[in-house]
């Protein structure tokens, strides 16, 4: 992704050391913080409330004068530039944008012509090209002559936009833009901003709430509570150490399968303890369920059972197998065996183990080979001493009893590289193992043993 | 979760059609919106035909009398003042003498005091963001009410004069200024007076105002006070009884207005709310201080000559608003006109409904303005957002 074609060596914006306090002697909100952004940069300010992100954007703007330090508006000290230079050079989104009395959109847009026309000026031809081409770039051209406050959250912020764009200032700050906006209005104003970026060259400085949204969307990101604790690309700020410490709550940062940005989420509500201690013989008696899994066969059950705040223990999974990264995150215990190793005699003990304290064993549809069929037996040594056994097989759905076990005996042959796949299916079958076609047929069966 | 933001990501978002916007909602809402595109079509015209509208209004109010005169006399006389016309004189030289001595002063003493409280409830209006914002707001009619009782309650003041004006008048201009100058002291706070401390502190001072005036008032045995004078005063009508009156209140009046004009790009940015006007280049203090300042010079005009005339200027911005839309531009203009057109015609009721007894004009501006703003709330009710 070209991210940083447009980003330049130009400074546009520069806090120098700068703190600033909202009562003189008061604990400062800002604490000497230096900060450059580069023209055409797009750069998201993270922190928690009231860490000082709305004051930092309003010390950029000019709105608050730093108590120490200086804000260089593209090399000027903003306490030298008069307020219409200013805001020829930087325009500002707040959070709470709110308009009296019935205006129109496009009457609301025109008044971001108000630095270039002075406040006794009419607005002129090049004032209506800048509010037309606002108007048009932020797809608000067809609610121009609608009144504002009949608008709905998310064509606000984008009318709002409109404004600073036609203010047609280098740098823009935005205020939490995606505040008390739903998903889709999120997306629309990030992107809009993203493409801004990209095509105008637009300096975006934006404080967001949302971390996921701006490890998607940002660059460049900067943690902040009263002073810097990480600048850099998400990967480097995302971490899930500095963002405990920074917003006080344990969380965790992933990639999501099939995602390319960094995800942050809060702890499961497996309970963290109960995964941290390493005591893995009490956190087997916690779980209900023992699942066998691999090669992303067990992923739609194992999120079923975790919605449902069902126990289960998994395993064993090779390490960077598809189905590893979410049973970590998810089980209450998680065997593990090394990369492309076969279960080891230590790997099924603790097999037993688990399945003799389970009340059900699941067997997930995966590829059987000879690493993993010694498991299957398990499950039937687990089964003859009184487990149940669920065969998971979301193909078999419908049809008589006979049908739905050739069907799975047929399945189980297209994934078997054992050889003894089918021979040992059909020894479950034999004991008694019922074949479940989903993943909350599984979740119904075990909320009935409960 | 990876496949629930895949989806959402998929969205066509309707920035990938400029279009969406213009699509009628499917509640038919659009039409409703689009209120603003409609009026702009003949609300170019409304500013002269207020114009005219006012002329009629005068000339009606000069010519009712205890001496009818034809409004056509009335009308040509008029215009005879003005260098362009030349009408043959073909009316008797009394009915001229009556016009131009007698009630045409009045009348235009009406004129200048509602297009004043007009515009000043225009400016207060806009600058606090408040639907309910009236020209007496920041202590100016308790300022004027007691500047008033002081002049009513000393005889060696009641009847001095000053550039053709009885100290009443007088103290009353000084104390609507006096008080409104109190209120934005007291609202200053490191440099800057907010909106809602302006307000408040309006308040408490309007208040303490009103609290010395009722003494002086409950002492007026004692002080030799002029009860009822004062309180027709309160009630409000036009005391006009020469053009010295006239030119020195229309001086003041027509600068306010200029001022006002000229103010009317910023407070469309005011509606945006005090800090987005920063972060758009105004100087945010200034600006307010110079509207605070011209709205109560305005007031002072108007109280000085009509004691408390309530309602106009609450209600000529907001019937002005709902005919042609919030910009100042040719909000505070048209502000001026109505409120002088409605003022005009109120004087024009209190001096003949009961004549020869006058009715207080406030009275009558409340039972005339009244009826007709709630029978205009709820017309444009669904419409008009304040």
């Amino acid at each position: 992704m070209a991210t940083n074609r447009k980003t330049s060596d130009v400074v546009a914006l520069a806090l120098e050391k700068v703190g600033f306090a909202y009562r003189t002697g008061a604990r400062p909100v800002v604490r000497d913080i230096t900060l450059r952004v580069n023209a055409g940069e797009m750069v998201g300010l993270l922190g928690p409330n009231g860490a000082g992100k709305s004051t930092v954007l309003k010390l950029a703007a000019g709105a608050l004068r730093p108590a120490t330090g200086r804000v260089l508006l593209q090399g000027s000290d903003v306490a030298k530039l008069g307020p219409g230079e200013t805001a020829r050079r930087v325009a500002m989104a707040p959070q709470d944008f709110s308009v009296r009395f019935a205006y129109t959109v496009r009457q609301i847009v025109e008044l971001g012509r108000t630095p270039h026309t002075g406040i006794w000026g009419s607005i002129g031809r090049a004032d209506q090209n800048a509010v037309q081409t606002a108007l048009e770039e932020t797809a608000t051209i067809g609610l121009a002559d609608f009144v504002f406050n009949e608008l709905s959250g998310g064509e606000r912020q984008r009318v709002l936009l409109a404004l600073t764009l036609a203010q047609e200032a280098g740098i823009v700050l935005l205020d939490e833009p995606t505040a008390h906006l739903d998903i889709r209005h999120q997306i629309e104003v990030l992107r809009l901003l993203r493409r801004l970026n990209r095509e105008r060259g637009l300096t975006v400085i934006a404080a967001m709430h949302d971390l996921n949204l701006a490890a998607r969307f940002f660059p460049r990101l900067v943690l902040f509570t009263g002073e810097i604790v990480a600048d850099g690309a998400p990967g480097e700020v995302l971490n899930s150490n500095l963002l405990a410490n920074v917003y006080e709550t344990p969380v965790r940062v992933g990639i999501l399968r099939g995602e390319t940005h960094l995800s942050v989420l809060p702890p499961g509500h497996v309970d963290s303890d109960g995964r941290c201690d390493g005591d893995e013989k009490r956190r087997c008696a916690e779980a209900k369920v023992h699942v066998i899994a691999g090669c992303g066969s067990g992923e739609l059950l194992m999120r079923s059972l975790a919605d449902s705040g069902i126990r289960f223990s998994v395993g064993p999974l090779n390490i960077g197998d598809s189905d590893y990264i979410l049973a970590e995150q998810l089980a209450t215990l998680c065997l593990t065996e090394p990369p492309y190793a076969g279960v080891s005699e230590t790997g099924l003990d603790a097999v037993r183990d688990c399945m003799r304290r389970a009340k059900l064993i699941v067997v997930c549809p995966v590829p059987l080979g000879p690493g993993n069929i010694a498991l299957l037996e398990a499950a039937f040594e687990g089964q003859q001493s009184g487990r149940e056994v669920v065969l998971l097989e979301p193909q078999s759905g419908e049809g008589a009893e006979g049908d739905r076990e050739a069907r799975l005996i047929e399945s189980v042959s297209r994934r078997d590289y054992s050889g003894r796949g089918a021979e040992v299916y059909r020894a479950l079958l034999a004991a008694g193992a019922r074949i479940l076609g989903g993943a909350m047929e599984v979740v119904e069966v075990v909320a009935g043993k409960a | 979760m990876d496949k629930m933001v895949e989806r959402v990501e998929g969205i066509d978002s309707p920035l990938a059609q400029p279009q969406v916007g213009a699509a009628p909602r499917p509640d038919g809402s659009a039409i409703g919106r689009q209120r603003g595109l409609l009026i702009r079509n003949w609300r170019v015209g409304i500013l002269p035909l207020m114009c005219v509208g006012l002329f009629v209004a005068i000339v009606l109010a000069a010519a009712v009398g205890a001496v009818p005169i034809s409004p056509l006399h009335t009308a040509a006389i008029l215009l005879n003042q003005l260098p362009i016309f030349h009408f043959a004189r073909h009316w008797p030289e009394s009915e001229e003498t009556i016009l131009l001595v007698l009630r045409l002063p009045r009348v235009m003493g009406a004129a200048l005091v509602g297009a004043a409280l007009g515009v000043a409830g225009a400016l207060f209006q806009g600058l606090l963001r408040n639907p309910l914002a009236d020209p007496f707001l920041l202590g100016t009619s308790s300022g004027a009410a007691l500047g008033a009782s002081i002049a009513f309650a000393a005889p060696a003041l009641y009847t001095a004069a000053w550039l053709g004006f009885g100290m009443v008048a007088v103290l009353a201009f000084v104390g609507a200024l006096l008080a409104v100058a109190l209120v934005y002291r007291f609202a200053m706070r490191g440099g800057q007076a907010p909106v809602v401390t302006l307000l408040l502190a309006g308040v408490a001072v309007s208040a303490i105002l009103t609290a010395f005036q009722t003494l002086i008032i409950s002492l007026n045995d004692r002080l030799g006070l002029h009860v009822v004078g004062l309180y027709l005063w309160l009630s409000g009508g036009i005391t006009v009884e020469n053009w010295t009156q006239v030119g020195v209140v229309l001086v003041i009046v027509v600068v306010g207005l200029v001022v006002a004009l000229m103010l009317a790009p910023a407070l469309d940015v005011f509606a945006l709310g005090e800090d987005m006007a920063g972060y758009l280049g105004l100087r945010v203090e200034r600006v307010k201080l110079l509207i605070v300042a011209c709205a109560a010079l305005l007031v002072a005009a108007a109280v000085a000559i009509s004691g408390l005339v309530g309602f106009v200027g609450l209600v000529a911005p907001h019937l002005c608003r709902i005919l042609l839309g919030p910009r100042h531009r040719l909000l505070i203009p048209a502000t001026a006109l109505a409120g002088a057109i409605f003022v005009v015609v109120a004087d024009l009721f209190a001096r003949t409904l009961a004549a020869p007894t006058e009715l207080p004009l406030g009275v009558l501006t409340a039972l005339v303005g009244g009826p007709f703003f709630l029978g205009l709330l709820r017309y444009a009710g669904q419409r008009y957002r304040w």
